[in-house]
């Protein structure tokens, strides 16, 4: 009886409740329709995408990759920008940008294949705006791939494992023509759905056109330039487009930075014509103003969720935070030459030295420096400049020979010997031994900021990094993870060198679609007039894409920007050959108290010489080997 | 006794684990061989590295095989004697004329690709090739006064094909302290940045070089009592842009 009694309760506990339903989504993941029932579940989505992104920023370095905190071989160091005690040679890439991009590209493809189930739950232009917005995105990471290999996978749709054949997703690389031509195609599906504005640090239409005026001027320039060819098996060519493909390109890229034109400016809050210090001032307050109308594209940061290192790793010496870590960035002579505004000989190098060869006599290192175009001064920090409410202490040594009848170079033009000791005091390190001048005061043989001849926590080349340094960071401050500015990815200067560049392009190519020569001068003009540089008087001046090339150089510089152009001129292979970078060193004369610059080749000899394989890079061995049908590029 | 029996049946397992050998062949091919210049049939020299290269495409293992390749040694000849027993499409690549060439949409139009049997124990093959550029000394070295080293050189087209005979780029004396010599990228080990020389030329300029004597000087003050190892390399604008060198001379300083 007793079990007969156990037998019914058990039955009936078992049979009332066998009927709940098993096949419960897992509560503790989000599932699509979390995402995707409200805006700020998409914006979430987005914001992951975002952060993915392969934006070359202050957490950029070709050595480390992307999203890395520690910058200490910066991009700046291998385009003869720059040179830094970390990077002592030409080089590539070595952190392979590739997996990553296919897993962000798998994102932008989900959202675009499950938003549309769920557009009931959303205003029909929002989610237009946001297909749009995806199309951005993806074209942003499959040019970042482009640029870098040449023709690769493209891959639209979200690929099912296991649910499908393994071999139906091995997909073979495209040609490179057909790489920019998807890229071109996804950014006009982005301008024509996305919006005309949106959150900061999101795309909107002219973000997308923006955008498709530099990839399109690169797919143009490769067309051009580019010698190597690479076809696969099934006559697809992997590595280059054919010469004729240009003009198409670059009229892609002059029409888009055209539309860009009128709703982003050149930053000229506290801009005045004529008036160097102004145009200055302008020049640095550009980076840290938020509301700037030349901000196309910005990545921004959050203490203390999302930080960088940019001021504590190259901040002058003296200016060294609580941390250590300085100067790792010092700029080139060769960069500075670039610049308006400085004495330089008829081949124009800098002219430091008399028409007898002795070196010429300034009372202050800024004397040399007087008349130099505003734009550098914010770019770089002149040895003696003001920085922070200091002066920035940049001096070799002191020359302690006589100085009657003017002095000699110290060494022989183009060598490459170190400093001799005769004549000269210099010290190995920021611990130095004062020296006691004539009229009985110390001096330290080097400046504060350097340059040293052994430790290299200092200028190595008579200048230090100015741009994007946050003035107003106190010096206890100055840490890694610690800064916030914002990355500017697109600014409306460079649309405007696109705009010059591609339509330069097309008048020597012969088009005559609109007046390109007369529109590649205003364009150059007003990208000089803001810098405060020496304006071109006629049209007829631009008679060489190098002058826009240089203008490029100089407006863009350090903003990881002149890699890619130096690359896809494809003149990189001839420029570092190996080239040993110039710098400048001032020495401080002990007899009459003055100061003189001696220009030589970097003390330390780095040689860059840059490998022309690496116009195309090597596709990761282990993306190969995966892969039945991935080609690897030539010389890899 | 429980205890021997629980050791007995731990010995008996490990035994019987140990029973399957690895059971493929060690790779016990080995591939040695030369490239030559079809036209003086002396090895083509290159450099360390980057110069070049043998490909080996192992069509027994698929007909899309990805290319395992090695480098040659800087006279030009190689060897490598881990190599699987297997036939292989064997091509090298370097500063001559491709043995395999496209045309502009992507057909072969040129195969000379040698499929090899490879076979247990020792081969040797040569490749005939025609190098963008043949660079010979003049005479011998000649140290100066001022601790620096004068050479003389002469630059040739090696190939009569106009598709390959692209402008003369740039004319190197490359100087080094050790008996390896040549260009290299990224970390110049193979030369000295400071006494090494550079000729470079833009557009069609460097062209008017070939066919004379050069003379080419090294940078800087030598320093004295020491051995230093020189040699001319020359490049064009094709392709990958690599250089054709002389051979190595050895020069030592008073």
């Amino acid at each position: 009886m007793s079990i007969f009694k156990y037998l019914t309760v058990i039955f009936f506990a078992c049979a009332l409740n066998a009927c709940t339903k098993l096949d419960q989504p897992p509560m503790n993941i989000i599932q699509d329709n979390d995402v995707f029932s409200s805006s700020g579940g998409i914006q979430i989505y987005f914001s992951r995408m975002y952060s993915e992104l392969p934006i070359e920023d202050f957490r950029y370095s070709p050595a480390r990759g992307l999203n890395m905190f520690w910058i200490i071989s910066p991009f700046s160091a291998i385009t003869g920008e720059a040179l830094s005690r970390d990077q002592r040679n030409a080089m590539t890439e070595s952190v392979l940008y590739w997996g990553n991009a296919y897993g962000l590209i798998r994102e932008v493809n989900y959202f675009l294949q499950t938003l549309p189930k769920y557009k009931a739950n959303f205003d029909a232009g929002d989610v237009d705006s946001w297909i749009g917005e995806a199309h951005f995105i993806r074209a942003f990471t499959y040019f970042a791939l482009a640029k870098r290999y040449g023709g690769v996978p493209i891959v639209t749709s979200v690929l099912e494992y296991p649910t499908k054949e393994l071999s139906s997703l091995d997909v073979p690389r495209a040609s490179e023509e057909k790489t920019y031509d998807f890229i071109s195609a996804d950014l006009d599906t982005a301008i024509a759905k996305l919006s005309g504005s949106n959150q900061q640090g999101r795309a909107n239409k002219y973000t997308a056109a923006a955008f498709k005026s530099r990839a399109m001027l690169h797919a143009g320039s490769i067309a051009k330039y580019n010698q190597v060819s690479f076809f696969d098996d099934n006559h697809n060519r992997l590595c280059g487009i054919p010469a004729d493909k240009a003009v198409t390109y670059f009229k892609a890229a002059y029409d888009a930075a055209v539309t860009v034109e009128g709703h982003y400016s050149l930053y000229k809050k506290s801009w005045a014509a004529g008036d160097k210090a102004a145009q200055y001032q302008n020049y640095v307050k550009m980076f840290f103003d938020n509301e700037s109308p030349e901000n196309i594209f910005v990545k921004q940061y959050l203490y203390p969720q999302s930080v960088h290192g940019y001021d504590a790793y190259n901040v002058p010496r003296q200016c060294m935070g609580p941390n250590g870590y300085s100067a790792e960035v010092s700029p080139t002579l060769n960069f500075v030459e670039m610049f308006d505004g400085l004495p330089k000989n008829p081949d124009g190098t800098i002219k430091n030295l008399d028409g007898s060869g002795k070196y010429l006599l300034f009372d202050n290192t800024m004397d040399i420096f007087s008349n130099a175009e505003p734009r550098l001064r914010a770019t770089v920090i002149l040895p003696g400049d003001i920085f922070k409410g200091q002066s920035i202490e940049i001096r070799r040594g002191i020359y302690t020979g006589s100085a009657a009848g003017g002095i000699n170079p110290v060494i022989p033009a183009g060598s490459t010997i170190p400093y001799p000791n005769t004549n000269i005091v210099q010290s190995a390190n920021g611990s130095q031994d004062a020296y006691t001048l004539p009229d009985g005061t110390k001096m330290n043989p080097a400046g504060l900021s350097g340059a040293f001849f052994a430790d290299e926590t200092c200028s190595m080349t008579g200048f230090s990094i100015r741009k994007y340094l946050d003035e107003s960071l106190p010096q206890s401050q100055v840490k890694e993870n610690n800064e916030a500015q914002t990355w500017i990815e697109i600014r409306y200067a460079e649309v405007l060198l696109n705009r010059a560049e591609a339509a330069y392009e097309l008048y020597s190519a012969g088009q005559t679609g609109a007046n390109y020569l007369t529109d590649a001068y205003n364009d150059i003009n007003q990208v000089r007039e803001r810098a405060g540089a020496d304006m071109l008087t006629a049209p007829t001046d631009l008679n060489d894409i190098k002058i826009i090339q240089k203008e490029r150089r100089k407006e863009l510089g350090f903003e990881n920007k002149i890699w890619w152009d130096l690359k896809r001129w494809r003149i990189l292979d001839k420029e570092q050959n190996n080239v040993i970078y110039r710098v400048m060193m001032p020495f401080y004369v002990a007899e009459n108290k003055k100061y003189f610059f001696d220009v030589r080749k970097d003390e330390k000899n780095r040689s860059y010489s840059f490998d022309p394989k690496w116009y195309y890079e090597q596709i990761p061995d282990d993306e190969i080997n995966k892969s039945h049908s991935l080609k690897q590029n030539p010389g890899y | 006794m429980n205890k021997l029996l629980y050791f007995i049946s731990i010995i008996s397992l490990s035994a019987v684990s140990c029973s399957k050998l690895d059971n493929y062949p060690m790779p016990n091919a080995a591939l040695s061989g030369r490239v030559i210049d079809a036209g003086t049939k002396n090895t083509v020299q290159t450099e360390i590295g980057s110069g070049t290269r043998v490909k080996l495409e192992e069509i027994s293992w698929s007909d899309n095989p990805t290319p395992f390749y090695f480098y040659s040694m800087q006279d030009g000849t190689f060897n490598n004697t881990k190599l699987f027993v297997s036939t292989n499409k064997i091509s090298v690549e370097g500063a001559f004329v491709p043995l395999v060439q496209y045309d502009n949409s992507g057909n072969i139009t040129v195969d000379q690709r040698q499929t090899v049997d490879l076979h247990k124990g020792a081969q040797d093959i040569v490749f005939e090739v025609e190098p963008l550029l043949r660079v010979e000394w003049v005479g011998d070295p000649v140290t100066n006064a001022d601790s620096t080293i004068t050479v003389k050189a002469k630059v040739t087209r090696g190939t009569s094909n106009p598709n390959f005979q692209n402008d003369v780029s740039d004319i190197y004396l490359f100087l080094n302290t050790v008996p390896y010599v040549g260009s290299s990228t990224g970390n110049n080990d193979y030369f000295d940045p400071r006494y090494s020389y550079t000729m470079s030329f833009s557009g069609s300029d460097g062209n008017a070089q070939l066919g004379q004597t050069i003379t080419l000087t090294t940078e800087g003050k030598l320093p004295p009592k020491r051995s230093y190892w020189l040699r001319v390399g020359a490049r064009t604008t094709y392709g990958l842009k690599q250089c054709n060198y002389t051979d190595i001379k050895k020069v030592t300083l008073p």
